[in-house]
């Protein structure tokens, strides 16, 4: 009896150590390990933001050990566990899908492992125990897409929507922000989704040009890549329509194309700077800080009129 | 020199696994320094245990000189059906239908292969592409979250420090099929069929029946698979297996079981898979990209396999029952002319 109090006792005392310690460890995060489980390795998008992760790991003196998932929330979620036992001191998460983390995240939180989430948001479940939160507003996105279109419709037109991937969490809030916002008078003639591949919506757009032709007022691309495909199916066509082309994302050949008057305007989402807000929140979480549940990148609008003052982030 | 390269060949093709784990620990040993720890371990061992089941299925068919590609498919399939049909069945009942739809799509193999005489090749590559769209078409392409999550959760946690209760299912049915194999007579006959077809059946070994219960046999580890995959990430994904079949083999071959038939072994798969893991689990602390990961299994796959060849003196190793046939058939034609 007297040895449990004891040691109660002593648990209460380091408690108490720690409670004060606290504090001064938040200064600095140096020398502690991050576990980065990453979409891919080789990607447009995922291979910035790991750059811009590396390096804000290495201004922090942080040892940070990258593993990819190669899309695969499987790989992913075996990965999480693997993290877990290493007992590193802090993981970033780039989740795939809502539920597949659940596991390892319960376990991470068990272990006392903070977790921040990167670019893609998992499940409500899962968020729960996601300290934080670290990506572009794609809601927000679409709201801003749509606003472009009405303005330069006048609120009155007919447009085709190209998606990305069925269900993705990023497809969903663009295509919902969207239609959110946009003008009553602008109708959607279709939806397709070509799953953010340029080859993909390049055959999607061959159709949608022979189906509805000089109806199409305008063009939602929900990221460059599918602008891109679009505007390469309108050239092919020979078609003398010239319509509104929305992208997102803000790739050279977005750039390109709305210096050349092809494309109306892009939304700059700097994967780098992803990257390194990322790993910085989560240092921060690290340290005890306390974060905002939601960290967004800021969403910038290019078009043809303030091009000169910005950079392709892609 | 050859004699002595071909000796050396020998011990390292015999104890491939050995030298590779080996290999493993003493790398990730002098990289990192909490590699060498019972909680590695015991991840790899979890993480081993859902392709450990599809490679386990496979293992028969090797051995019978046969392939099931659609184990895969078969897997996504099962994983869909344990995660959705929990709100109507209960979730335990849901994965007992997991485990049915890996059996039924093991039995419809099974037909093709032996009642309709299609090339196991070309007719599980049919049945890959049916399960993977089959799985995409009824789930819409989207995977499904359970609606009770924490029911499969306790599969991945710890079990006696190197064990987690799915690893250990996945060792156990290793174990099982071990005995299987090696110590009664119908496991025996299975390497006598994968070595030479038509002296088994001039043997009197019933090869139909053999061909069809292991194609059942294969399904059913792709749905344990599946249940398993599916319970512990609380996901039926539609796409579960579709990255794994190659990994599965290339376990089973790295394990020693030809791809020829007539030789091989469960705890040669077990090993087989841990080895793979424990690569993977390396490169990963190392944070080597998971592409030149590939690149390094594809080359330990050819070494292994070509070291197989130099010293493949005991290829031509047989069972007793094939022996007795061949020494049946030479009596019947009045030996060799």
């Amino acid at each position: 009896m007297t040895i449990r109090r004891n040691i109660l006792l002593g648990a209460a005392l380091s408690a108490l150590t720690f409670a004060v310690a606290g504090p001064v460890a938040a200064a600095g995060v140096e020398g502690k390990s991050i576990c980065y489980i990453t979409a891919a390795n080789s990607h447009f998008y995922v291979t910035p933001a790991n750059e811009g992760a590396q390096a804000a790991a290495d201004a922090a003196g942080v040892k940070l050990t990258i593993v990819s998932e190669e899309f695969s929330p499987q790989t992913g979620a075996d990965q999480l566990n693997s993290c877990v036992s290493r007992k590193v001191d802090g993981i970033l998460l780039w989740p795939l899908d809502a539920n597949s983390y659940l596991p390892g995240l319960l376990k991470a939180q068990q272990a006392g492992i903070p977790v921040v989430a990167i670019d893609t948001k998992a499940g409500e479940e899962s968020m729960k125990l996601i300290a934080s939160f670290v990506g572009a507003d794609k809601y927000g996105q679409g709201q801003i897409s749509a606003k472009q279109m009405n303005e330069a419709l006048d609120g009155k037109g007919k447009v085709v929507i190209i998606a990305g991937q069925a269900g993705n969490n990023t497809t969903i809030m663009r295509t919902d922000g969207f239609l959110a916002d946009k003008a009553e008078g602008i109708e959607v003639l279709a939806t397709v989704n070509a799953d953010f591949d340029q080859q993909k919506a390049l055959v999607a757009s061959r159709d949608l040009i022979t189906k509805f032709g000089d109806q199409i007022d305008g063009v939602y691309a929900e990221d460059d890549a599918m602008a891109a495909g679009f505007l390469q199916a309108l050239k092919e066509s020979g078609l003398a329509i010239k319509p509104v082309i929305l992208g997102i994302g803000g790739t050279k050949t977005a750039f390109d194309a709305i210096n050349a008057g092809e494309m109306t305007s892009t939304i700059l989402q700097p994967p780098y700077d992803n990257g390194r807000l990322a790993v910085e929140t989560l240092a921060k979480v690290m340290g005890g800080e306390t974060v905002a549940a939601d960290v967004p990148l800021e969403n910038t609008v290019v078009t043809k009129e303030n091009i000169g003052g910005f950079k392709p982030v892609m | 020199m050859s004699a002595n390269l071909r000796t050396i060949g020998n011990l390292v093709v015999r104890y491939r696994l050995l030298v590779m784990l080996a290999g493993v620990l003493i790398f990730g040993g002098f990289t990192q320094d909490d590699f060498l720890t019972l909680t590695t371990f015991q991840s790899v061992l979890d993480r081993a245990a859902v392709v450990g089941f599809l490679a386990l299925g496979l293992t028969p068919i090797l051995i019978a000189g046969q392939i099931d590609l659609s184990i895969g498919s078969v897997m996504s399939l099962a994983a869909y059906a344990t995660i959705a049909l929990q709100p109507s069945l209960g979730s335990l009942p849901a994965a007992f239908v997991g485990l049915g739809v890996g059996a039924l799509a093991g039995a419809i193999n099974a037909v093709i292969v032996v009642a309709l005489k299609v090339t196991s090749l070309v007719a599980t590559l049919a049945t890959l592409l049916i399960g993977a769209s089959l799985a995409l078409l009824i789930s819409d392409g989207q995977p499904v979250s359970s609606a009770d999550p924490m029911f499969g959760l306790s599969l991945t946690n710890e079990l006696l420090t190197v064990l987690s209760p799915r690893s250990a299912l996945f060792i156990a049915a290793a174990l099982i099929m071990f005995v299987w194999l090696r110590a009664t007579p119908s496991g025996r006959n299975l390497y006598a069929v994968g070595s030479s077809m038509p002296a088994a059946i001039s043997a009197g070994i019933n090869v139909n029946g053999y061909m069809a219960g292991i194609f059942v046999l294969s399904g059913l580890c792709a749905g344990a698979a599946g249940v398993l995959q599916a319970l512990s990430a609380a996901t039926g994904s539609p796409l579960a297996g579709s990255a794994l079949l190659i990994p599965a083999i290339t376990a089973v071959v790295i394990g020693g079981t030809r791809l020829e038939g007539g030789r091989g072994s469960s705890l040669a798969t077990l090993g087989g898979v841990i080895a793979l893991g424990a690569l993977t689990t390396l490169s990963e602390y190392n944070g080597i990209p998971s592409y030149t990961q590939a690149v390094y299994t594809g080359l330990i796959l050819i070494l292994l396999i070509t070291l197989d060849r130099i010293s493949g003196d005991n290829g031509g190793r047989k069972t007793r029952t094939l022996r007795r046939a061949a020494v049946k058939q030479v009596q019947q034609h009045g030996g060799t002319s």
